[in-house]
């Protein structure tokens, strides 16, 4: 091959994979720019502070779908997180590598790509119809089973990484093993378990399947999570969905709001991760 | 002198049977300095860790033989290991600062042994930094992490963390290889200073070492001792061609 034909085909290498680049950076740029440019002029105190007005009727704010998303999304993590962090401790320090660490951490894998919204129709088959109603608990059992396996193969990970020579020095003190993890090896693991943590919250905040045939809707101020709670995901579908233009504004309020705390909890990871990794 | 540790008919074999360890017949005498070398993968690391019976930690090794501590055989099933383990310290190749702070890390052998007086750790603490060497490095920074610390001073904290729980001998696997010439020296004249508190084993590559800080050692080859003498005596007239030819550079 001669030289030229080379350089032409890097040249055309380059090319190809920076238009992608950019085909790819144009979405994100128009989506996050439209969510910015619509949701940021409807953004008053007001949409934080009222509860939604009669159908109809101008005005009114989201603020029971704020509380509710907190509600559902602050038990999603007391649910799921301990469950996943027990889990990936058991598959990391206990289990060893036989048949059964490596199905667990396979499922684990395979669940983290399920679509939400079998998770969703799963806990209506076994929370909300068994139980005749909707409820706030139902979607935060929902959300954490979402959680669950993301919590777990980061903690199963983060736990691997450390060195055995660690653990080593501390049984060789006489520690028992319980203590070796509690007190020696979750240390040194501790900001990747916690940026997976945050990164789970994240993926969990911004979900809309799973909530819809779990916690349904409150169009009225509840944190009663035995039954309907709102939240902000199913209440943009449904104001994007309605006939008012007061809700279509709320409604990109909303996302923009969902968006923005999704962003905090991205930056805030990252930086967990560059302070553990980055200066070595 | 006394007798610390009696090695008798000692065997050890890895999962699947490999047999590393063959009739190991050895003693190990208070308060003094005994190296064990030998070429790469002639057992030398496998035997110290059978002092301590790190090799419990993984599944399927299995000892066979003796070794008393105290005239007790350690090596049977009944052994507490975790109150053999705080009576014989072990340091590794590779420095192993606990993610913690450098106060923390000597206290942290102290707390698992119950101890939780502030004022009593405080006082071990500094006693065992001093006995390693490290006191006067560190005495202003003992609450920043122990990573901040070069890997010379962090090999020195470990071994104030075994210190710390007055244990009755510890085991050095090789705790210079990954140091400098001057850590080195460090850690080898506080080997020597260590030796009138607790009895000492160490494994070494390095054999200028074993001549230098060990009254007696151990020759070991393909899982068996070809000799064990005073060091003085292996590294002038050994009794063995074998171990004359290792000691002289012919091969290993």
């Amino acid at each position: 091959m001669s030289e030229r034909t080379r350089k032409i085909e890097s040249a055309l290498a380059l090319v190809l994979s920076t238009l992608a680049a950019l085909v790819g950076l144009f979405w994100l740029v128009f989506i996050l720019g439209d969510v910015i440019m619509k949701g940021a002029s409807a953004i008053t105190p007001s949409l934080f502070l009222h509860n939604p007005t009669p159908e109809g009727v101008e005005g009114g704010g989201l603020k029971n779908a704020f509380v509710g998303q907190g509600l559902i999304t602050l038990f999603a993590t007391l649910f799921g997180v301990p469950i996943g962090l027990l889990g990936g401790t058991f598959l990391a320090e206990y289990a060893g590598h036989g048949k059964v660490t490596r199905m667990i951490s396979a499922l684990s894998d395979i669940m983290i790509s399920v679509p939400t919204m079998v998770v969703g129709t799963f806990i209506y088959a076994v929370m909300v119809k068994p139980l005749g109603h909707f409820s706030g608990w139902a979607g935060s059992v929902a959300l954490a089973v979402v959680m669950v396996p993301v919590v777990l193969r980061t903690t199963e990970n983060m736990l691997r990484l450390v060195p055995w020579t660690l653990r080593e020095a501390a049984f060789a003190l006489g520690a028992p093993k319980y203590k070796v993890i509690t007190q020696v090896v979750y240390r040194g693991a501790i900001t990747g378990i916690f940026t997976g943590v945050l990164l789970s919250i994240a993926r969990v905040a911004g979900e809309t399947a799973p909530l819809l045939f779990t916690s349904f809707s409150n169009n009225f101020f509840s944190t009663d999570m035995k039954g309907p709670v709102a939240s902000l995901t199913v209440t943009i579908f449904q104001y994007a969905m309605g006939p008012y233009d007061d809700w279509h504004q709320q409604a990109w309020a909303a996302a923009l709001v969902i968006t923005l705390f999704i962003l905090a909890i991205t930056i805030v990871g990252r930086i967990f991760i560059k302070l553990r990794y980055g200066n070595k | 002198m006394n007798i610390d540790f009696d090695v008798k008919g000692l065997n050890f074999y890895y999962p699947g049977g490999h047999h590393s360890l063959k009739n190991i017949n050895l003693q190990v005498y208070k308060h003094s300095i005994t190296a064990l070398i030998g070429p790469s993968g002639c057992g030398k690391t496998t035997l110290l860790r059978c002092f301590n019976r790190m090799h419990d930690l993984y599944p399927g090794n299995r000892y066979d033989g003796e070794i008393l501590f105290e005239g007790r055989n350690i090596l049977t099933q009944g052994v507490d290991l975790i109150s053999l383990r705080s009576r014989i310290g072990m340091v590794f190749q590779k420095p192993t600062p606990f993610p913690m702070t450098i106060f923390d890390n000597i206290a942290y052998g102290l707390k698992l042994r119950g101890v939780k007086k502030r004022g009593l750790l405080s006082e071990k603490v500094e006693h065992a930094l001093i006995q390693a060497a490290l006191w006067n490095e560190v005495k202003d920074k003992l609450h920043q992490s122990a990573y901040a610390l070069s890997g010379g001073q962090q090999q020195r904290l470990v071994i104030a963390r075994a210190l710390a729980v007055e244990p009755e001998a510890i085991l050095f696997d090789e705790p210079t290889s990954a140091l400098d010439p001057i850590s080195t020296a460090k850690i080898e004249e506080l080997v020597e200073e260590l030796k009138k508190d607790v009895t000492i084993l160490i494994v070494t590559h390095n054999l200028q070492q074993a001549a230098r800080v060990s009254e007696w050692t151990g020759f070991l080859m393909l899982g068996e001792l070809v000799e064990f003498e005073k060091t003085e005596q292996m590294f002038t007239s050994p009794r063995e061609k074998l171990t004359e030819d290792y000691i002289t550079g012919r091969f290993g």
